[in-house]
């Protein structure tokens, strides 16, 4: 067990349990999208890290990566435009006034 | 311990640290460059680990990303600068358990796990290169294809979500009635 | 076309057209019988000059019907017609004001079409039948005026008793059918033996029912509650000649043992309702038992073996009673009642038929020249030449003692009495009818030997007979105008007042009964009425169990269960919560559940 690699994991860990935390707690939705943005990058720096210690010759690591990358970039759009739109309808992005959907 | 490790325990540890900023400042400016940074830390690290391609795209990406989300930040919040010492945050319990428990769950699967043997070469940067290149045009074709089709989509759905409702005209129709367009 | 079927149906089928019609029934009526009459008197001529008219129709396999026109069934067929058409000539003077006229002349020519059946018939299926049907046409008359008290109990009691003795026509009808192989009647008459006295003494009984003789008479008394006509026409001269005519057309099968038993209950019944007529108080039901009384004197003629004479004195009576109850029914309208108290003196309001009926009374008692004189003294003489001239000629000659007594009594009565004046309608009809009749009463009698020759018969002659029979005539007359009743009778009076009844007559052993089997079937049809109508309503019951059960059990099943599923849904909607980072919450939890699910089903496999 390389120490190089326990640290990248160790790293993508605990971004991942700090962007969960933020995902969760915050009631801005664009303060949502970082938490998710940082759960992403934790599972980026995994990857990495698994590609480099384990399987180097194999580029599929980083296409993992790249697609990821795209995965972020769009959602990040979107999330944008969607909280555009609220901001129109309702004046503000607070989550925690978002409850027209109660059932 | 050689200068890879150190450099990667280093960009990591700052990458943490950062990270856990965005969400300790009051100042939404503040959180946005602390992702900023955050991010930017996770490039270098990138770097460090001999993935050169994927580092500068991680830097490159994220610093125009996160200054596009100080933008939004400035626009919808209501308190951009943080002057209020209100603390935003609900559910703070279950999140930090939450939190807590997934990366303990994360970090035991990192520990306990044997993953075999670790390669300590990796090929050069060009090779890298031209080793993805030649990935995303062989066995990956498909997957690329159908994300760019996706990547349309979302932004042709993100343009029309975002798009401002259009204004009543006053030239009056033949049927007399005025019409919105959504 | 033939003569016979001309006399029957000519009144059947004026019947048919009064009752579609329901328009001039008089008329109508007066027609049927008039054509019924010339029918008649041809089937006599033709038998006057030998020739005897038949009519054969299809029957029951191996009995045919058949209708013949004999000397003696002429003869009694013109009877049947002359006194049918007088009769109805005085009934539409009668029933003038009479509100169901149509009924009442239709139930006439019903009676009248089935006892020319009945006479002209040729075997016994025939006569069986036109026998029930002058039963059921007495019974509608007598009950004509069904609404008033009384009539429809003498009604049923009347068809009830005659009902009784025919079985014992039919039974005989039987044994006679079975014997002689064929149910012609002549054929039949051959019979011999033992099936001979059971069939005779059988149909002695039945001869007993319809011509009232005791202890069988009490009907005949109740069946003048019936409009006169149908007394005079009915229960005079034809419906209660109908057991006489029977004995007499089977008189050549009867052995000696039956005639004497027929002699005997003809002898008893003269006396004892000539006893009853002497104690009446109303003038029909005295009359009524006057005929019981010479029905009886009939039977003793044919118990003596002698039925040319019963059949003379049956002509003549016919004639002769019809005239009185005509007359009677006169003064009935002129006092408005019968009974003799109120018609004290009736007589003097209308001398002319006073007349009239005095003429016919004393030719009942038996006065030459009139008719009855030659009758009775034809019974008297065939008694007194018969075997057991003691036993019949005594009651023969009480018999004529009794009949000039209450006769003689009733004209007393009508005599001696205060004139009343009363507009009566109709009176030229009744008259004109009343009329013919006495002068049959009268001159009937020099025909009969014009009769003895159509039938080949000659009676003897006896001077004895005539001289007794006078001499109890008159007697009988004078006691009755100079004596008055109480003082005759005697202790016998309230006994005859109850026309004889011993233990309770045939009230206690037949009527009651009978009436008592029909009220416990009434009780089973009701019983089972309402037996059905239960299962009915049960079964009612069960579709609407059905139907019940269908709409709350099953279907209340089913929508409770689409309630209860909405039920669930709403309740469950409620966990919405609208928050996102509740729903962050919960897909991290869910997430790393199936993560971790995931991870141990690895382990396993």
């Amino acid at each position: 067990m390389s120490i190089d690699l326990l640290i990248a994991l160790i790293t993508g860990a605990a971004l991942f349990g700090v962007g969960i935390y933020g995902a969760l707690s915050q009631t801005n939705l664009v303060m949502i999208m970082m938490g998710v943005e940082l759960i992403l990058a934790g599972a980026m720096v995994n990857l990495v890290a698994f590609w480099r210690y384990l399987h180097p010759d194999n580029p599929a690591g980083q296409m993992f990566v790249l697609i990821i990358m795209t995965v972020m970039a769009i959602e990040m759009a979107v999330g944008f435009g969607v909280a555009i739109a609220r901001f129109r309808a309702k004046g503000s992005v607070e989550m925690e006034e978002a409850v027209e959907l109660k059932g | 311990m050689t200068a890879q490790m150190f450099f990667i325990a280093f960009f990591g540890l700052a990458a943490v640290w950062f990270g856990i900023a965005v969400f300790r400042t009051y100042s939404m400016v503040r959180s946005a460059l602390a992702l900023l940074f955050s991010q930017t830390a996770l490039g270098a690290m990138f770097l460090s680990m001999q993935a050169e391609f994927l580092g500068v795209l991680q830097i490159m990406m994220m610093a125009t990303e996160m200054s596009i989300m100080a933008i939004f930040m400035v626009m919808f919040m209501m308190d951009p600068g943080g002057l209020s010492t209100m603390d935003m945050i609900h559910q703070k319990r279950l999140s930090l358990l939450a939190g807590i428990v997934s990366f303990l769950a994360a970090v035991g699967v990192a520990v306990f796990v044997d993953w075999g043997p670790v390669e300590m070469i990796a090929p050069d940067p060009a090779q890298q290169t031209i080793a993805l290149g030649l990935e995303l045009l062989g066995r990956s074709m498909l997957i690329f294809e159908t994300a760019g089709i996706t990547i349309l989509t979302s932004m042709i759905a993100a343009i029309s979500v975002a798009i401002q409702p259009v204004k009543q005209n006053t030239v009056p129709t033949i049927t007399g009635s005025n019409h919105h367009e959504h | 076309m033939n003569l016979i079927a001309i006399a029957i149906l000519a009144p059947f089928s004026m019947m048919v057209l009064i009752l579609t019609l329901r328009r001039i029934p008089a008329v109508l009526a007066l027609f049927g019988a008039a054509v019924g009459l010339i029918a008649s008197s041809g089937l006599l001529s033709s038998a006057f000059s030998g020739t005897n008219s038949e009519l054969l129709l299809p029957g029951l396999p191996d009995m045919p019907l058949h209708l013949v026109a004999t000397p003696l069934t002429a003869l009694l067929s013109t009877m049947v017609a002359v006194i049918s058409s007088m009769v109805l000539v005085y009934a539409v003077g009668y029933m003038q004001q009479d509100k169901e006229k149509t009924r009442f002349f239709a139930t006439m020519l019903l009676f009248i079409s089935a006892m020319q059946t009945l006479v002209l018939a040729g075997d016994w299926v025939l006569l069986l039948s036109a026998w029930e049907l002058i039963g059921l046409s007495s019974y509608l008359l007598i009950g004509f005026w069904y609404q008033r008290a009384g009539v429809k109990s003498a009604a049923t009691r009347a068809f009830l008793y005659t009902r009784s003795a025919d079985l014992g026509l039919y039974i005989a009808a039987f044994i006679l059918i079975d014997n002689a192989g064929s149910s012609d009647i002549a054929t039949t008459l051959g019979t011999g033996g033992n099936a001979a006295v059971v069939a005779g003494l059988l149909l002695l009984v039945a001869a007993m029912g319809k011509s009232a003789q005791t202890p069988l008479h009490d009907w005949l008394q109740g069946a003048m509650a019936g409009p006169t006509p149908v007394s005079a026409l009915l229960h005079s001269a034809t419906l209660v000649a109908a057991g006489a005519i029977l004995l007499i057309r089977t008189a050549p099968m009867l052995p000696p043992e039956t005639l004497l038993v027929i002699g005997i209950v003809g002898g008893i019944t003269t006396v004892i309702t000539g006893l009853i007529a002497l104690g009446e108080r109303d003038l029909k039901r005295m009359l009524a038992a006057s005929t019981s009384s010479q029905y009886g004197l009939m039977l003793l003629a044919i118990g003596a073996g002698i039925p040319l004479a019963a059949l003379l004195h049956l002509i003549a009576h016919a004639a002769i009673k019809s005239s009185l109850f005509l007359g009677a029914g006169v003064f009935q309208h002129s006092r408005e009642s019968t009974a003799l108290v109120d018609l004290q003196g009736a007589g003097r309001d209308r001398p002319r038929i006073f007349f009239g009926f005095a003429l016919a009374a004393f030719a009942l008692a038996g006065i030459p020249p009139l008719s009855g004189f030659f009758s009775k003294d034809a019974i008297i003489a065939a008694t007194l030449a018969s075997p057991d001239a003691m036993l019949l000629a005594t009651f023969a000659l009480t018999g004529t003692l009794l009949t000039g007594a209450y006769m003689a009594r009733a004209l007393h009565i009508l005599w001696r009495g205060e004139k009343q004046t009363r507009e009566i309608a109709g009176l030229q009809w009744m008259g004109a009818g009343l009329a013919v009749l006495v002068i049959l009463a009268a001159i009937l009698g020099f025909t009969f030997t014009t009769i003895e020759t159509l039938l080949n018969n000659h009676l003897d002659e006896s001077t004895l007979a005539q001289i007794l029979g006078l001499s109890a005539a008159l007697s009988g007359l004078a006691l009755g105008w100079f004596i008055p009743a109480k003082r005759l009778l005697g202790p016998l009076r309230p006994w005859a007042q109850q026309s004889f009844a011993i233990t309770g007559g045939f009230d206690v052993w037949l009527v009651k009964p009978a009436f008592a089997i029909a009220r416990s079937c009434e009780q089973v049809e009701r019983g089972l009425y309402a037996t059905v109508l239960a299962i009915g309503r049960l079964g009612l019951r069960l579709g609407l169990a059905a139907r019940f059960s269908d709409e709350r059990g099953i279907d209340g099943l089913i929508f409770s269960l689409v309630n209860n599923t909405i039920e669930l849904g709403n309740r469950a909607r409620t966990l919405q919560s609208g928050l996102i980072h509740r729903e962050m919450a919960i897909t991290v939890v869910g997430t790393a559940f199936i993560l971790v699910s995931a991870l141990l089903a690895l382990l396993v496999y």
